[in-house]
């Protein structure tokens, strides 16, 4: 009953007009991000965290969400029409989708991947709202060693993510750890790394090094096939977009079953919509009876995978707002606003700002209606956007990207800051080296190093105190199960008997 | 050079300096004095081993004929556009407390279509350059009180 009181006065906190527009804003802002190969939620939200320093924080933080949510709305008006994914999330979208365009079936693939979403979106909400107090309540018994090791777990599950990427994720993380600990140290006052400017005496803001990161970098990155991206052609004029009853009764369960899965994957750390997307096609190939259709506009192929991807988005959602630790680099950027506009995430947000806690969750529900809204009916204007040549966009977003970071601090070293982080995402991007554990890793440094240091603190410097609970241990095994997990999972497939020839093979990420 | 290789050695010498810079930081006055440095010296300990590991996997794959997998085909000249936009940056950041967030905007966001739109698209570029300028200056100055010079 608690929860229902709660989650009413959630709904009147985010259906206030001014909320309500800036979620209408969100949305399309985000699908439209969504739909631009190469701009993302985690770039579509860095962008606009400069804006919200004047907006009150469960605006902010609504605003933030709904970009979130209609960029995975958005993902797959691209992979539908041009074959390519708006996001990395989309990409299992483009398998069925791209295929159901090409027989002329544009309409009905917009509207079931809009449809999936939502049904996707709608269950996570309510498993949100169900799993978002007990988590909160058994976060408060989390002190400074058990909020170390959980973020331990966090950064090694981000970084560990394939076992070809293990090293490189790690080192990634690290990098990102070293960002942290430049600045006055808060609890000696050392300076440390500030090489004698004043203006690293407050450090490096994390706002700059994920602009820099995600948005500069992937624009320098795009920078080097930018004259193969010419404006491309897509279909203008569309039917109804909507689907068969036939095509409602393929696809039904497919999301229902993929949604607690997406679900479940974006609880986890690390594993994101990505990973998501491409279990729930693969599960569905495996449990249909006509697997031979996949790959050729099989329309539950791109129903799976969509209710997945937006139902892990909802479940990333979860540690986040309960236990204030990021589970991807999306939801550290948002992580990262709560924490500038003077929030703290985690189980007290619940009992401090429940106008934010429940606001929030409130607003998932409005939001899926609303993107739901844009991207039926609306999805033939808006794809239009697709239109625009990249040579034109970029520049744009670099602009963006200045300005954005001027207002953190008033002061144009930032700008050197910003492009010197472009060039590191660049570098990382070309090495091939994961960027989202240094995203992870800018956020929760200085509470990761805080939280270390007050546990040796509280145990005269034994650092036994990380093993003396039972959290502590769990989280420890936790975080080294994830470290080993590539490795495991690859002796696991090794040990299997070949499939036979004729097996379709699940296609690659 | 092999990527991996280039990874591994870049981050065995990152690591190193960060290390020695660690154990060259000011002691704490109070407390515990080496409490600044254990974690940075653990960071950029831990950066070096990691380095080496990569190295010597990398080593490994390549005896065993491992090849690095062909990118994408990049355009020719792509780095004048990055090197390009990093000295309109650095312009940009000169002058905009100097002449003002609209003029220098204007010239930089100018430059930066020019160069990577192309000239031929001069009254386009020129457009896009006056509206989004404006634009960004009702957005950031007018709806969100952000005061820019």
């Amino acid at each position: 009953m608690d929860i229902l009181q709660s989650l009413l006065y959630g709904f009147s906190v985010a259906a206030t007009p001014m909320n309500l527009a800036y979620m209408a804003f969100g949305s399309v802002l985000g699908t439209v991000l969504g739909m631009l190969p190469g701009l993302g939620p985690s770039t579509g939200v860095a962008l606009f965290l400069p804006l919200t320093y004047a907006m009150r924080p469960e605006t902010a933080l609504i605003t933030m969400c709904a970009i979130y949510y209609g960029a995975m709305f958005g993902g797959s008006r691209s992979s539908i029409l041009l074959n390519i994914p708006g996001d990395g999330a989309a990409v299992a979208s483009c398998f069925d989708g791209y295929p159901m365009a090409q027989k002329g079936q544009a309409e009905a693939a917009l509207a079931m991947s809009a449809i999936a979403s939502f049904i996707g979106g709608l269950l996570s909400s309510v498993a949100f709202v169900a799993l978002a107090v007990p988590m909160a309540r058994f976060a408060l018994r989390f002190g400074p060693p058990e909020y170390f090791t959980l973020m331990v777990f966090a950064l090694a599950a981000t970084a560990a993510i394939s076992k070809e990427a293990l090293l490189k994720g790690m080192i990634s993380l690290l990098i990102g750890l070293m960002i942290t600990t430049v600045g006055i140290d808060l609890q000696s006052g050392v300076q440390r790394f500030t090489f004698g400017l004043p203006e690293l005496q407050s450090g490096i803001d994390f706002v700059v090094v994920i602009i820099g990161v995600y948005g500069i970098g992937e624009v320098f990155k795009n920078f080097e096939t930018i004259k193969a991206k010419g404006a491309q052609a897509i279909q203008r004029k569309f039917g109804r977009i909507w689907i068969s009853m036939e095509q409602w009764k393929r696809s039904w369960l497919p999301i229902l079953r993929q949604t607690p899965v997406g679900f479940l994957i974006g609880i986890l750390p690390g594993a994101g919509g990505t990973i998501a997307a491409m279990m729930a096609y693969n599960n569905e190939k495996q449990l249909s009876k006509h697997p031979e259709e996949f790959g050729k506009g099989a329309v539950e192929g791109l129903a799976a995978p969509e209710a997945a991807n937006n139902a892990c988005s909802i479940g990333a959602m979860i540690p986040m707002m309960t236990l204030g630790v990021p589970g991807s680099g999306t939801t550290a950027v948002m992580l990262g606003a709560l924490l500038i506009l003077g929030l703290q995430p985690g189980p007290l947000l619940f009992q401090h700002h429940p106008d934010v806690a429940w606001g929030v969750i409130a607003s998932l529900f409005l939001a899926n209606v609303v993107c739901a809204i844009i991207n039926i009916p609306l999805a033939g204007a808006l794809v239009r956007v697709l239109s625009v040549p990249p040579r034109i966009l970029y520049p744009l977003v670099i602009v963006l990207a200045l300005l954005g970071v001027y207002t953190i601090n008033y002061s144009v070293m930032e700008f050197h800051i910003l492009v010197l982080f472009g060039l590191v995402g660049y570098f990382m991007k070309s090495f091939k080296i994961p960027t989202a554990p240094l995203i992870l890793a800018v956020v929760v440094g200085q509470s990761m190093e805080q939280s270390f240091r007050q546990s040796l603190m509280l145990s005269d410097g034994a650092l036994s105190i990380f093993v003396r609970s039972p959290i502590c241990i769990t989280l420890l095994v936790l975080a080294a199960l994830s470290v080993a997990w590539p490795f495991i999972s690859d002796m696991i497939k090794r040990k299997e008997p070949p499939k036979p020839a004729h097996a379709p093979a699940a296609p690659e990420e | 050079m092999r990527r991996d290789t280039i990874v591994g050695l870049v981050s065995l010498c990152f690591g190193a300096v960060y290390t020695i810079q660690a154990f060259q930081l000011p002691k704490a006055a109070i407390g515990n004095p080496w409490a600044p440095i254990y974690f940075p010296a653990t960071l950029g300990v831990l950066t070096m081993l990691l380095g080496l590991a990569v190295l010597l996997v990398d080593r490994k794959r390549a005896a065993a004929g491992h090849r690095d997998k062909a990118g994408k085909a990049k355009d020719p000249g792509y780095w004048i556009l990055t090197g390009g936009t990093i000295l309109l940056s650095f312009a940009y950041g000169f002058l905009f407390e100097h002449i003002g967030f609209i003029p220098s905007t204007l010239l930089f966001l100018g430059g930066l279509l020019f160069l990577v739109n192309g000239k031929s698209a001069w009254k386009l570029n020129g457009i896009i350059t006056v509206l989004f300028t404006l634009g960004l200056w009702v957005v950031f100055v007018k709806a969100f009180q952000i005061n820019l010079p």
